[in-house]
């Protein structure tokens, strides 16, 4: 599996490791079912704070792309490629929104109207 | 003596090598068959060639068989050892010379120690070996296995300059993981670890003859370790360079920096060719070996031997380790 960093990012760090890995996902680098790295690897080749790390990882459970299992480590959900594209291009929206000055009420008060 | 030397001639590739693995094998058979014809002015007309373990000898052999009989041996194992064998690869022929060497040097040894215990007797039931004249034939074996290995060794093919690099942006950051895991290993480690256990419970009960079940639980308990530490193994590049760890509790673990690696590469390598699964040494160089193909090669600088590790998505890793290698540190 091949993480991506930006170093220029500056965004906090959770944030950048949740995005690195989200991209590894929607990139196929990791399969359903696949094992991530322990936290504490990922910590330590990142050179980031373990919780930092469990952090972002947990932001990806919230949002369905990983599982943790205990004895299993943490996994990659059922579903998960085609979850964190579109979880990529939903924020690559709202930021876009937000640089040009509308709020996520905005946004959504769009898709609404879509329909 | 200059027994070692004999025939750890360099790689047994090219004409040199073959001269040279020739000429030795000729020069030990000489020696050998040479020996007692040499002394047997001072030899008994039958030489004492076995002895009981008190050292009194109990065999003898007249002196034209003590000197072909292991000149057949050593010739027999020559040919064994040089036969082209169909299926051995360029890779399984160190293990010749190694196994060649250590054979030669036990062989002359064992004449040296036949003729030197034969030699001023004028009966062979008189003659007497040295109570410790095992120890410097096996030192000798050692030696000249260890000899045989690092001359062979020398010539493994240089690290090939077409070795993959990985485009690596600007400004970006790039962490390669892969993860090899041997089911069959922890298998090995779960039922040995349990026998070893149930040993140490027997024996702790008194259930069980200690002397016959403290070796069992020691071996199961030794091979258990092993099979676990050996059932998983993670492959990390960094910027901080290539880690290697094994088992569940990634421990042992090995590391090398960019800057102590000169060359990366993939390479497809099989348990045959490195002589089995685990942690091997061979011609090769060092290969973790849990599963046939893929492997992850790469050259540390100032070595002659390659460390391999089998892992899935090796071309990559090799591809991002060259790039780290060549990137000048900012």
């Amino acid at each position: 599996m091949l993480l991506h960093l930006d170093k220029a990012d500056t965004r906090p760090l959770h944030e950048q490791i949740a995005s690195a890995v989200r991209r590894a996902v929607a990139e196929g680098e990791c399969r359903a079912g696949d094992r991530l790295p322990s936290a504490r690897d990922l910590s330590s080749a990142l050179d980031v704070n373990v919780n930092t790390v469990l952090r972002g990882l947990r932001e990806l459970r919230d949002e369905g792309l990983l599982e943790f299992r205990r004895g299993r480590g943490i996994t990659v959900a059922e579903g998960a490629a085609r979850r964190s594209g579109l979880q990529i291009r939903v924020r690559e929206l709202v930021a876009e929104a937000s640089r040009l000055g509308y709020s996520r009420t905005d946004l959504i008060d769009m898709i609404r109207g879509l329909a | 003596m200059t027994v070692t030397g004999k025939d750890a001639g360099p790689a047994p590739h090219g004409r040199a090598g073959r001269r040279w693995l020739i000429g030795s094998t000729a020069a030990v058979t000489i020696l050998i068959a040479g020996l007692p014809w040499a002394a047997h002015g001072r030899l008994p007309g039958r030489l004492a060639t076995h002895w009981s373990g008190g050292g009194t000898p109990d065999g003898s052999m007249p002196l034209w068989a003590a000197s072909l009989f292991p000149t057949g041996i050593w010739l027999l194992a020559a040919l064994a050892g040089s036969v082209p064998w169909r299926r051995s690869r360029p890779t399984a022929r160190p293990w010749r010379a190694m196994a060649l060497a250590p054979t030669g040097a036990v062989l002359l040894g064992a004449q040296v120690s036949v003729v030197r215990a034969n030699l001023g007797h004028a009966d062979w039931h008189d003659a007497r070996l040295p109570v410790l004249w095992a120890v410097p034939l096996v030192a000798l074996a050692a030696a000249a296995g260890v000899l045989a290995w690092r001359l062979t060794t020398r010539s493994t093919a240089a690290p090939a300059d077409s070795a993959p690099a990985l485009d690596l942006p600007e400004g970006e950051r790039l962490v390669w993981f892969s993860r090899t895991a041997n089911p069959w290993l922890s298998l090995l480690a779960a039922v040995t670890g349990l026998i070893a256990a149930a040993a140490l419970v027997a024996l702790a009960a008194g259930l069980a003859d200690p002397a016959g079940l403290w070796p069992v639980s020691a071996v199961c308990a030794v091979t258990s370790l092993a099979g676990a530490a050996f059932s998983s193994v993670r492959a990390t590049v960094s910027e901080t360079g290539l880690e290697v760890s094994f088992g569940p509790l990634g421990w042992p673990a090995r590391r090398w920096a960019p800057a102590a690696i000169e060359s990366a590469r993939a390479e497809r390598r099989l348990p045959s060719q490195v002589g089995g699964w685990g942690y091997r040494l061979s011609g090769l160089g060092t290969t973790v070996m849990l599963r046939a193909g893929d492997c992850l090669v790469i050259r540390p600088r100032g070595r002659r031997a390659d460390f391999a590790v089998s892992v899935d998505d090796a071309e990559r890793g090799a591809a991002l380790l060259n790039a780290l290698r060549t990137r000048r540190p900012r």
